[in-house]
């Protein structure tokens, strides 16, 4: 389409004049001949030309630029065209009719409709005048208002650099290039006495995109009373330690003792839990970017710390009445997931128990019963149908074997029981009913906690089965609208309601812990440069491979979302 | 009969006028053609929201980062004071090009094609 030529104009033959001088440096000091102009004729001219043909921002000069936009020599549009800042003709740059136009006027100063940048056919260039670039964003930022494009990922981009950041990069010469072979990020930890728990949770952390770019940012503000009391800024310096291209190993012995002040239940040299450290870890990380230091009695939903922004889902459950099919509707946040991986109804209760009693700081978020709000899905008496289908499909009845079974377990309605029966708040008696808890919010980094230690009474053991995870998977099936919309009628009209490609995520690191449930040993994956692998085992990095990894055992799956929408 | 060769040839070549004549009207048509819609993008304010997409897209996809660093090692090869923005342009336009990936020209041929469907039937 000739639209894309507007971004890459063709190639232009340089004219000579007799008077090209010299080659200019792009700098923002201009040149004589633009300074000259100024002296003569002001600024305004270049402002004029901007305002009606690069930069509209009233609807009459829409309509002007929209009609006279053309070459005044061959008629064309789309050849970079140019304006001449003397007498506003207009001239193809691609056809030289721009050029000729200067020769013939030995009108040196040619202004480009497209971005606005001055040309000057003494210096034989493009030249950058302060006063001119200022004129060109205030207009430009005019003009967008103007034309109301949505959202613009400049805001997001945008880095001018202030006085102090000068500073810092003239005291710190020193540049690093990251290259593909690259092993910065890379550092093995040392063991401080059975911590291969907190150290497989601190290599998945450093390998978390986002909270990679957030403290490399150096994002962090903190609020603490004392900054040597702050996780978060703690965890910055193991940022900096991973990323300083040092190949040592690092002992993270402040880390640990902080974890171990601020989160007492893990004290001790024991071993202990990787996946429960990973939820006191994040907990105590969420609390301090608040700067408070006790227990956190805010709804970590509604928390825009780095930590939620990244970690926390809305999971919703769905509680419909045997009764009178109302549907009561609840949203908790999510810091994790943890998938069942025995026999189905054997003791597999709640899904949601072990995140919510470990992620302590979550009570229950808004309560609201939409018994009638959603009236398309509880439409008659289908639901059971929807159900039974749902509840019976082929394979995963009794083990799951991959991630996939897993989450179609966890979000399948289950039959609560006569035991359990709930009052109902639309028919405000006790009911047996049913539950299916669904996506409602999609995390950025989603972590699969495989529950493959059962703790009973009478025994613990540990669950072995190799459970198949994929390598870019797509949550699409588990989301709210689309679960139930499919639970409930055919499949056919809910799935064009999304679209899909929002919902894929990557794998980005694994956790395995190897042996029995009383002597373990855990170990990281992690992933660097888009599609390389390591293993972290304590102060060990091996390189490794995606197949390695997709064959381990998995007990912390970390995964993350691939596009990711401006807020 | 049997008809003169001459006049099979006047007709074969009256016949190729013929064509050219109509492939020179069909390329004016194309030139209006374009002229118009070039036209109502830019009344409409389309092709301001068509190039913040593309833009935007092409920024999220990386292109952006992949062509400074080019343009970075171009400038660095060429020595700051030897290099112009003709010099880049002619250096980068086809890599530029060829980096574009295909769902974002599918894409923007897609959005354009829409608001084609929908000027013309107002
Ligand atoms: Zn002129
Ligand atoms: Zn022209
Ligand atoms: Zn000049
Ligand atoms: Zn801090
Ligand atoms: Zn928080
Ligand atoms: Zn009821």
């Amino acid at each position: 389409m000739s639209f894309l030529t507007l971004k890459f104009p063709r190639i232009a033959g340089r004219i000579e004049l007799e008077n090209c001088i010299s080659r200019p440096t792009m700098s923002l000091s201009g040149c004589p001949h633009v300074a000259n102009f100024k002296a003569v004729n002001g600024s305004s001219p270049y402002r004029l030309i901007l305002t009606y043909f690069v930069s509209c921002s009233t609807q009459a000069a829409v309509k002007r630029k929209a009609q006279s936009c053309l070459c005044h020599v061959c008629g064309q549009l789309d050849l970079r065209l140019h304006s001449c800042l003397y007498c506003v003709f207009f001239g193809c740059y691609t056809a030289g009719h721009i050029h000729d136009h200067a020769k013939a006027t030995k009108h040196n100063l040619a202004v480009d409709l497209t971005y606005g940048a001055v040309y000057c056919y003494s210096c034989g260039d493009y030249v950058y005048d302060q006063e001119f670039e200022a004129i060109a964003k205030e207009e430009k930022t005019k003009a967008a208002k103007f034309v109301g494009t949505p959202c613009s990922v400049h805001a997001f981009l945008s880095w001018e650099v202030t006085a102090s950041e000068a500073q810092l990069l003239r005291q710190n010469p020193k540049r690093r290039k990251i290259t593909s072979n690259s092993t910065i990020g890379l550092r093995g930890l040392i063991n401080l006495g059975n911590t291969c728990f907190m150290n497989c949770i601190v290599q998945a952390l450093t390998h978390t995109p986002l909270l990679r770019d957030f403290f490399l940012a150096d994002k962090h503000h903190c609020q603490m009373a004392s900054s040597d009391q702050c996780l978060v800024c703690e965890m910055s310096r193991v940022f900096q330690e991973f990323y300083s291209g040092l190949r040592s190993v690092h002992i993270p012995y402040r880390l640990l003792h902080l974890v171990w002040t601020h989160a007492r239940h893990l004290a001790g040299y024991e071993q202990q839990d990787a996946h429960e450290f990973f939820i006191a870890a994040l907990d105590v990380l969420h609390r301090h970017c608040k700067g408070h230091n006790g227990v956190s009695g805010n709804n970590p939903h509604l928390c825009n710390c780095i930590i939620d922004q990244i970690f926390t889902g809305g999971l919703q459950s769905d509680v419909t009445c045997q009764s009178c099919r109302g549907i009561s509707t609840t949203v908790d946040p999510f810091w994790d997931i943890s998938l069942d991986l025995g026999p189905s109804g054997s003791h597999s209760k709640s899904t949601l128990s072990s995140s919510s009693t470990s992620s302590a700081p979550i009570p229950n978020a808004d309560l609201s019963v939409d018994s009638n709000s959603s009236g398309s899905s509880t439409s008659s008496g289908s639901v059971n149908n929807g159900d039974s289908g749902l509840l019976s499909p082929t394979g995963f009845e009794d083990v799951p074997t991959s991630l996939d079974d897993c989450l179609r377990r966890f979000t399948r309605p289950e039959h609560l029981g006569t035991n359990s029966k709930i009052k109902c708040s639309r028919c405000h008696s006790y009911q047996e009913s049913t539950k299916q808890l669904t996506m409602k919010k999609l995390p950025l980094v989603a972590c699969f906690h495989l529950k493959r230690f059962e703790h009973s009474n009478r025994f613990r053991k540990k669950i072995s089965t190799f459970i198949a995870f994929p390598h870019e998977l797509d949550m699409t099936p588990y989301v709210s609208s689309h679960r139930r919309a499919n639970g409930i009628k055919n499949q056919s009209h809910s799935s064009t309601l999304l679209s899909t490609s929002d919902n894929k995520y990557s794998l980005f690191a694994v956790v395995n812990h190897h042996g029995t449930i009383e002597t373990g040993h855990y170990t990281c994956y992690v992933r660097q440069h888009k599609d390389q692998w390591f293993k972290c085992d304590d102060a060990l990095i091996t390189k490794s491979s995606v197949q390695d990894v997709l064959h381990s055992e998995g007990y912390l799956l970390f995964y993350h979302k691939r596009i990711l929408e401006y807020e | 009969m049997i008809e003169p060769v001459c006049c099979v040839a006047d007709r074969r070549r009256e016949k190729v006028h013929q064509n050219i004549k109509m492939d020179l009207s069909w390329k004016v048509k194309d030139v209006q053609m374009r002229a118009v819609i070039n036209q109502k993008l830019i009344e409409t304010g389309e092709k301001e929201r068509l190039k913040e997409l593309l833009r935007n897209k092409l920024i999220e996809c990386g292109w952006r980062d992949q062509l400074k660093a080019h343009c970075k090692d171009v400038v660095r090869r060429k020595g700051i004071e030897h290099v112009t923005v003709d010099d880049l342009v002619a250096e980068l336009t086809p890599k530029g090009r060829e980096l574009v990936p295909d769902d974002v020209k599918k894409e923007l041929l897609q959005r354009i094609k829409a608001f084609l469907a929908q000027q013309a039937s107002i």
